[in-house]
């Protein structure tokens, strides 16, 4: 009866197993893990075991020690031996104390094991031939790539080589395969069409604050249980950065972390249990469970699409008017130039309080009670004069909003104008997607329009027809990019264009024959060479000219630090990867000692030169030569802030093994008096990251309606909804890993939509239906979902999905100023589907996920 | 979990299902080699949507049994419409609450859809909840408890509390 083998009971590690410790790999929250390795002939006893539990007793409730089904797997070492795989929560780490979510709960079942789940990772380089992908050398792949590479930069310039690659940490490997990515593109290549994962350009997402001196990871997971109040904006913390919400939001607002606040805050402050303020269009989860536990203490403002900035600066207006802030505080750590300007435009002086309030109503569709409230929660001094403590968290439905710079400034200067930075309990920045790992050498385009941008953007430089080479490294933009139906159909007919003139007579098998014809299709067509680096064959890869196998997680020794607490740890190998799949570092270095041996062949020392320096061993050596681009880190406690926030010299791998799930806090500074290495909890108590130390204000635009890509659609009856997008609490991105795993692919089985009661009503469309969303730039088939989380007029789609994408219908809108697109907001029309349902909504769930009463 | 966690918990669970708990360390199951067959209930006794309490396989293991509205995985009777799950949260062990179709889980939200195989349709647990298998006796109307599908949380096998 059982949809999928279920286990009723597993296996126990031996007292001598193998043990390590990592970071689980998915979410920006970063729980610990203890791994456990054995042969799977051996077992432990219930009484003398490796995870030092008594197993023959019943386990209680909220012990911190959990081991179910999903834990567990059956690996095959390169030796050909079976071995027994446990991962379990570390009940050690202050991050999650034993609690795991229901994505890093399954982080055993995407083990790579040669009959299992995973068993189709890729395994050898894969050459495009005339039918398909066939194996081929490391040797061949890198001479390949080396050489064509070479020709098309000394033919047609660096820019004629574009790339997408990951930047971050977790599930892609972090520092070491980010210095590896940068040492080849930025410090190599130095191509300018250069773009990150799950965008067209190379930028920071939240250049609004960072050019403001306040780098967005500048608080600790205690503020999140410190906060008299804390406001989530566009951040579905419950569903997406899960144990962050249930360890350190929860307990705030149960009243849990009263007795800690009375012991960080001033004598006499008021410390009482935590309010939540949350802004976002849709009713989700994160909303209903703060009801659920104190309904009284929780406000949702739901503003309508593209618009939070407006509403950001009305609550500053309104803080401004009842003199919460302070005025020593704003003299002292910001700068008072440039704040005229946000006097100025964002709380607009010149005009009436109620003037702009009434502007800000229309706008965002948010009541003046509503701000008001909003703004006493955030700013209002507690009783006894005393300063509130207020975190923002904001993440997607901001940054991947309308204006982009815009929204990310208004809501940094909100809380900065208010001192809600740099104290226990405040903060203000990102919630964070995955985890972080940043370093490599300066990019092209250092900042904003403001500071020598904007960075191209390189969906429409390939999609226009530049560039001979597109490299993507652990990403599927054919799901992932904004307006992905026109970029798959662009990038698909390059992608042909090429095979076709490769194969006009046959496509040679000799790699320097096969060079020279790839060559010779660059001269007369307009082909592009895509090589696609991942663990898997992806959407993407269909029309690659070259698949490269990459290492996973697990399977390579990596550093991370996670967004909740900057907290660098340590996520060791405890996996063999599959076949002939490298590390992304070493896959990069061998394609960059190559491209530097043919160089020096040709007696060009310069370009030589410049891929030089990726001659490393090891993953620790790799680790190590990243660390000196953060420069001298010789500061002491008031000297943080001229730190980078990642910045780890003089960590070692070596010593993040021994500190295992306590990790340390980055920025890592090296302490002038005793020359001792030591962590960052909470960042800019002291000063801002500006030359001079003090923050940088910033006079926002002014409301001007949306851009012409979304303009189009405002009156147009054929597309009468607001759509916006969002992720699901089970799957990761693209579900790579989950599509793969049952419990998972059962659960989300198809992209779904959530639909408002009303307008389901005038659709004809039920819970269980399946319905078309469409617009002028693609359409999606969905699963329908009936509930409230939405709004009348306002339709839901899970952002992308192993069976199809919602980004068919983003425009290709990205903020002139910052090149980041909006992802959040488009018009769209929906169609009931008359076909045969799909056989999955027989065995998916159909309840509401937003629904969590009992009575 | 912080305290008031487990606080807010309490006062969130019925006084019945803490009655399985506060018992726990006391009582033994014998080893078992097969799982038991169990009578837990009379499906002519059984109001739709009012579920029955049991213990299966051994006394520490709280399970329910239900009649829902809607034909069901796994399901016994005319109407498919009867099933049993496990009670224990397969994220940490809290008790779950039946309610509308679902079972529900105060300590961290998750959420199983007892017609669909026990699925966590929301919520953190990564493992699906256990499922009872049942058989019913058309003559007498007798459910038994004959199986278990899936782990019990909190136990390294279904069977190997000694």
């Amino acid at each position: 009866m059982s949809l999928f083998k279920r286990k009723d009971s597993l296996p126990i590690p031996p007292l001598d197993a193998e043990k390590y410790t990592t970071v689980c790999q998915y979410c920006s929250a970063g729980c610990g893990y203890n791994v456990f390795v054995w042969p799977e002939k051996r077992s432990g006893t219930a009484k003398s075991n490796a995870f030092h539990v008594d197993l023959s007793q019943q386990n209680q409730l909220l012990s911190g020690f959990s081991y179910t089904e999903t834990m567990h797997n059956v690996i095959t070492r390169k030796n050909g031996n079976k071995y027994n795989l446990a991962i379990i929560p570390a009940k050690e780490s202050r991050i999650n104390k034993g609690d795991y979510s229901i994505r890093g709960g399954t982080n055993a079942q995407t083990a790579y094991t040669p009959t299992g789940h995973t068993k189709d990772r890729l395994k050898d380089p894969l050459l495009r031939k005339e039918n398909g992908f066939v194996a081929i050398s490391w040797d061949d792949a890198v001479e390949i790539i080396a050489t064509v590479t070479k020709s098309s930069i000394d033919k047609y310039g660096a820019d004629s080589i574009a790339m997408k690659f990951y930047d971050h940490g977790s599930s892609g490997l972090g520092f070491e395969d980010n210095w590896g990515a940068g040492k080849l593109f930025l410090s190599g290549i130095q191509t300018h069409y250069l773009s990150i994962h799950n965008r067209p350009a190379y930028n920071s997402e939240v250049w609004g604050s960072r050019e403001r001196g306040m780098h967005e990871l500048n608080y600790d997971v205690d503020d999140a249980r410190l906060a008299d109040t804390i406001v989530l904006w566009g951040a579905n913390a419950y569903e997406s950065a899960t144990v962050f919400f249930t360890e350190h939001i929860m307990p705030n607002l149960q009243g849990g972390s009263v007795e800690e606040k009375k012991q960080e805050f001033d004598a006499g402050e008021p410390a009482e249990e935590g309010r939540i303020i949350v802004i976002d269009p849709r009713k989700n989860a994160t909303i209903t469970v703060s009801q659920d536990i104190n309904a009284e203490r929780v406000l949702h403002l739901r503003p309508n699409l593209g618009t939070d900035w407006i509403l950001a600066n009305a609550l500053a207006r309104i803080a401004w008017e009842n003199k919460w802030y302070d005025s020593d505080y704003l003299q002292k750590r910001t700068d008072m130039v440039t704040f005229e300007a946000y006097k100025s435009k964002s709380l607009q002086l010149a005009k009436s309080l109620d003037a702009v309030l009434a502007d800000a109503e229309k706008i965002t569709g948010i009541s003046r009670k509503e701000m008001e409230e909003a703004a006493g929660w955030i700013a209002k001094p507690k009783t006894g004069g005393f300063k509130r403590r207020t975190l923002t968290l904001y993440e997607k439905g901001i940054i991947w909003n309308m204006k982009n710079y815009d929204q990310v400034a208004a809501i940094a200067q909100l809380n900065v104008l208010t001192s809600n930075v740099g104290r226990p309990g405040t903060g203000c920045g990102r919630l964070g997607g995955h985890q972080e790992g940043y370093v490599r050498p300066g990019a092209p385009t250092p900042g904003s329009i403001y500071a020598g941008g904007p960075p191209k953007n390189v969906d429409n430089y390939i999609t226009g027809g530049g560039g001979k080479i597109y490299w993507v490294g652990a990403t599927d933009p054919y799901l992932s990019t904004p307006n992905s139906k026109f970029f798959k159909k662009s990038v698909k007919k390059r992608a042909t264009n090429l095979l076709d003139y490769l194969d006009n007579g046959g496509i040679p098998s000799d790699p320097k024959a096969y060079i020279a014809k790839v060559l010779e299709a660059f001269e007369k067509t307009d082909g592009l060479f895509m090589i696609v680096q991942d663990i898997y064959r992806t959407h993407t890869s269909e029309d690659a000219m070259l698949i490269l196998p990459a290492a996973g997680w697990g399977e390579a020794v990596d550093t991370s630090i996670n967004c909740h607490s900057r907290l660098l740890r340590i996520y060791d190998k405890f996996l063999d990867a599959p076949g002939e799949a490298l590390p992304d570092w070493k896959i990069l270095a061998l394609v960059g000692n190559k491209l530097k041996a043919l160089y020096e062949a040709d007696g060009n020392k310069v370009m030589a030169e410049r891929f030089s320096g990726m001659e490393w061993k090891n993953d620790a050596e790799v680790f190590e030569a990243g660390s000196h681009e953060f420069g001298d880190n010789k500061a002491t406690e008031s000297e943080e802030a001229r730190l980078s926030a990642e910045c780890y010299k003089g960590v070692t791998h070596e010593m993040l093994r021994k500190l295992g799930n306590e990790g340390i806090q980055t920025p890592v500074r090296q302490d002038p008096a005793t020359g001792k290495l030591i962590g960052t909890k909470r960042r800019y108590k002291y000063s801002f990251a500006s030359k001079d130390g003090l923050f940088k204000w910033y006079g926002t635009d002014a409301w001007t309606g949306y851009p012409a890509e979304v303009a189009k659609y405002v009156d147009n009856p054929a597309y009468p909804y607001w759509f916006t997008t969002g992720r699901s609490q089970h799957v990761w991105q693209t579900m790579y890993n989950d599509k793969r795993i049952p419990e998972k692919l059962l659960t989300v089985p198809l992209p779904y939509l959530e639909i408002h009661p009303n307008d389901a009503v005038k659709l004809n469309l039920k819970t269980g239906e399946m319905a078309e969303v469409f617009n002028e730039e693609g359409s999606c088939l969905a699963l329908v979902y009936v509930n409230d989380a939405t709004k009348p007029g306002l339709v839901f789609g899970l952002m992308y999905h192993a069976k199809g994408t919602m980004n068919n219908l983003t425009s290709s809108y990205t903020d002139p100023k910052t090149t980041i697109p909006w992802y959040k907001g488009t018009k769209v029309g929906v169609k009931k589907y008359t076909g045969k349902l799909d056989d999955a909504i027989k065995t998916v769930s159909l309840l509401s996920n937003n629904d969590f009463t009992t009575s | 979990m912080s305290d008031i966690s487990r606080r807010k918990f309490l006062q969130t669970t019925s006084a019945s299902a803490l009655l399985f708990f506060s018992g726990l360390n006391n009582t033994h199951a014998a080893p078992a080699k097969a799982y038991p067959s169990k009578k837990i209930g009379n499906i002519r006794d059984l109001k739709p949507n009012e579920p029955l309490a049991f213990n299966y396989p051994d006394e520490q293991s709280p399970c329910l049994l239900v009649k829902v509205d809607n034909e069901t995985i796994g399901g016994v009777g005319p109407q498919k419409n009867v099933v049993s799950f496990s009670t224990l949260c397969t994220h940490m062990g809290c008790p779950l609450t039946y309610s509308k179709g679902r079972l529900v889980c105060k300590c961290h939200y998750s959420m199983f859809d007892v017609s669909r195989n026990g699925q966590t349709y929301q919520g953190l647990a990564s493992q699906w909840v256990a499922q009872i298998v049942l058989r019913l006796d058309a003559g007498t109307g007798n459910i038994y408890a004959e199986g278990v599908e899936g782990l019990i949380y909190g136990r390294i096998g279904n069977l190997k509390l000694s």
